[in-house]
C-alpha cells in the first residue's frame, strides 16, 4: 500500500467520537471498516488527499437483529458472519444475497463488512446488486440523527454516494418479503477472485395461482456506473405465470434496459449478451427456490 | 503519526509502534523477520500473504496493523510446535504439493481455518475453499491431494 497522504489512523470507540472526527477532517477522512477495498481505491486514484483513516469497527456496529419487518445489519457485520444467520442460510426470500456472499475468497468474506461494500459504490460488487434486488436501505449516522436512504438514491455515480460529509453508514436494513417470495443472484467473472462482468439478482413474489405479483430485477457488475432496475423487464413479469419462454423474453427485454460499458473486463457487447443469459438463468433459480421452499411445507 | 499497538503473535504479546497506513504483512516481515508470509500482490488477490487473524483466515496485506490492538496473529511459523510439524505440512511434503513454493504457506493458512470448520471436505469444497489462493506451477491436484490427505489425519 502506497497511501503516503495518511497521516492518522483512528479507532474511535463511540458514534460521537466518529462525527467529531468526520467534522475536523472533513473530505480528507475516509471510514473504513475490513479495509478490504482500500487498496481497491488506491490503485484507482480514489484516496488523494486522504489523511485520516477512521476504523469504526470499535462502535458495537457487528450486530444483528431481526423482526416481522425486516433483517436489520450492523455495517460493520463482515461477509462471513452473515452467511451464519439462519435466515441468510436458509429461507428462499434471501436466497440473492446467499448466492452473492458465496462469491468472494474466504480471506475477503472474513474482512469484507456490508456497510463497507454497499459504501463503497462499486459498480463491480456483487453485494449491492443483491442487496438493491431484496429493496435494501441504508441507514446513515450525522450530527442530526440518522435517516434511511434507498439504495437507487444512495448510488450516485462510479465510486460515489450521496452521503453527506459529515455522515457515516451505521447499518443495512433489508424488509422482510411476503410469503411465496424467493430471490436470486449469479455472477460471471473471468476467475474466482475477480470483480463481476456482470451480475443479475432477480426477487419475485407469486401469488397463490403461481402468478408473478412483484419482481425486482437488478443489473450490475460494471454494466453501468451503479447497478441498475430493469424496468422493462420487470413489467414483463408481472401477472404473468412463470414459464421458460417467458423467463427468455424477459432476459431479453434487459438488454433494452442497459447501456453496458466497455472495459478491460469484457465489451459491451459481450455484456449485454451476459445479461440476458444470467437473467435467465437467475429466474429460473430464484423459482426453483420457491418450489423446493414450498414442498418442504 | 506512530500508534502503539499491543497484539499477540504466535502466542507471545508484543508490543510495537506502526505507520498509519502499514500493512500486518509489512510489519510482519520488518519489524518481526517473520519471512513465511509471502508478499505477492499486495492488492488481495493472489493469497500468498494470508495469515490467521483472531482464528480466521485474511490477507495480511489489506489489515492495518494499526487496527490490530488486542488481536492474536497466527502465521505460517506459528503452526508446528517445536519441532513437529502440523498434519497439514506433512501431507504438503508427502504429497509433493510445493513446486516453487512461494504460495505454500499461503495455501496451508488457508487449509488450516478451513478444516478446522470441516473435517471431511470433498474436492470441490476443497476447491472452494481455496479459491483466494493462486498457483502458478502445480496445477492444484497435488494441493488439493494434500489438503484431503490432512483432513483424513
Amino acid at each position: 500500500m502506497s497511501l503516503t497522504s495518511v497521516k492518522e489512523y483512528f479507532t474511535p470507540g463511540g458514534k460521537q467520537e466518529v462525527l467529531e472526527l468526520l467534522e475536523k477532517y472533513g473530505d480528507s477522512a475516509l471510514i473504513v471498516a475490513g479495509g478490504s477495498f482500500v487498496h481497491g481505491l488506491d490503485a484507482r486514484d480514489l484516496l488523494f488527499g486522504i489523511e485520516a483513516l477512521i476504523d469504526i469497527r470499535n462502535l458495537a456496529l457487528n450486530e444483528v437483529s431481526s423482526d416481522s419487518a425486516g433483517l436489520s445489519l450492523g455495517a460493520t457485520v463482515t461477509f462471513s458472519e452473515l452467511q451464519q444467520l439462519n435466515e441468510i442460510q436458509s429461507s428462499a426470500a434471501f436466497g440473492a444475497l446467499r448466492d452473492a456472499l458465496k462469491c468472494p475468497p474466504v480471506q475477503i468474506r472474513n474482512v469484507a463488512t456490508i456497510g463497507g461494500n454497499i459504501a463503497a459504490a462499486c459498480p463491480y460488487f456483487d453485494l449491492p446488486t443483491a442487496v438493491m434486488s431484496l429493496g435494501g436501505v441504508v441507514q446513515a449516522q450525522g450530527p442530526a440523527g440518522s435517516r434511511e436512504i434507498g439504495l437507487q438514491e444512495f448510488f450516485a455515480g462510479l465510486f460515489q454516494n450521496t452521503l453527506e460529509t459529515n455522515e457515516f453508514v451505521s447499518g443495512i436494513f433489508i424488509p422482510a418479503l411476503p410469503a411465496r417470495s424467493s430471490s436470486a443472484f449469479i455472477k460471471l467473472e473471468t476467475n474466482a477472485n475477480d470483480l463481476a462482468i456482470v451480475n443479475v439478482a432477480v426477487q419475485l413474489t407469486l401469488d397463490e395461482s403461481g402468478s408473478c405479483q412483484e419482481a425486482r430485477l437488478v443489473v450490475g457488475g460494471g454494466v453501468a456506473e451503479t447497478p441498475v432496475r430493469a424496468i422493462a423487464s420487470e413489467n414483463l413479469l408481472r401477472g404473468r405465470k412463470m414459464t421458460d419462454e417467458l423467463f427468455k423474453q424477459a432476459g431479453a427485454a434487459v438488454q433494452s434496459d442497459l447501456e453496458p460499458i466497455s472495459d478491460h473486463r469484457a465489451s459491451a457487447a459481450y455484456r449485454s449478451a451476459t445479461a440476458k443469459v444470467l437473467t435467465e438463468r437467475a429466474l429460473r433459480r430464484a423459482v426453483a427456490r420457491l418450489d423446493q421452499a414450498q414442498a418442504s411445507i | 503519526m506512530k500508534k502503539l499497538v499491543t497484539l499477540e503473535i504466535n502466542g507471545k504479546l508484543q508490543e510495537l509502534a506502526v505507520e498509519p497506513s502499514e500493512s500486518l504483512l509489512q510489519i510482519l516481515r520488518k519489524q518481526w523477520n517473520l519471512i513465511g508470509t509471502k508478499r505477492g500482490c499486495d492488492s488481495g488477490g493472489c493469497g500468498c500473504c494470508t495469515v490467521h487473524l483472531d482464528g480466521k483466515a485474511v490477507y495480511s496485506c489489506m489489515v492495518f496493523a494499526s487496527s490490530l490492538d488486542k488481536h492474536k496473529v497466527t502465521t505460517i511459523e506459528g503452526l508446528s510446535s517445536g519441532n513437529e510439524l502440523d498434519p497439514l505440512q506433512t501431507a504438503f511434503i508427502e504429497e509433493d504439493a510445493v513446486q516453487c513454493g512461494y504460495c505454500t504457506c499461503g495455501m496451508i493458512m488457508t487449509a488450516k481455518e478451513f478444516l478446522a470448520k470441516e473435517d471431511r471436505p470433498d474436492e470441490e469444497q476443497i476447491r472452494h475453499a481455496i479459491a483466494g489462493n493462486l498457483c502458478r506451477c502445480t496445477g492444484y491436484q497435488k494441493i488439493v491431494k494434500a489438503i484431503k490427505v490432512a483432513a483424513n489425519r
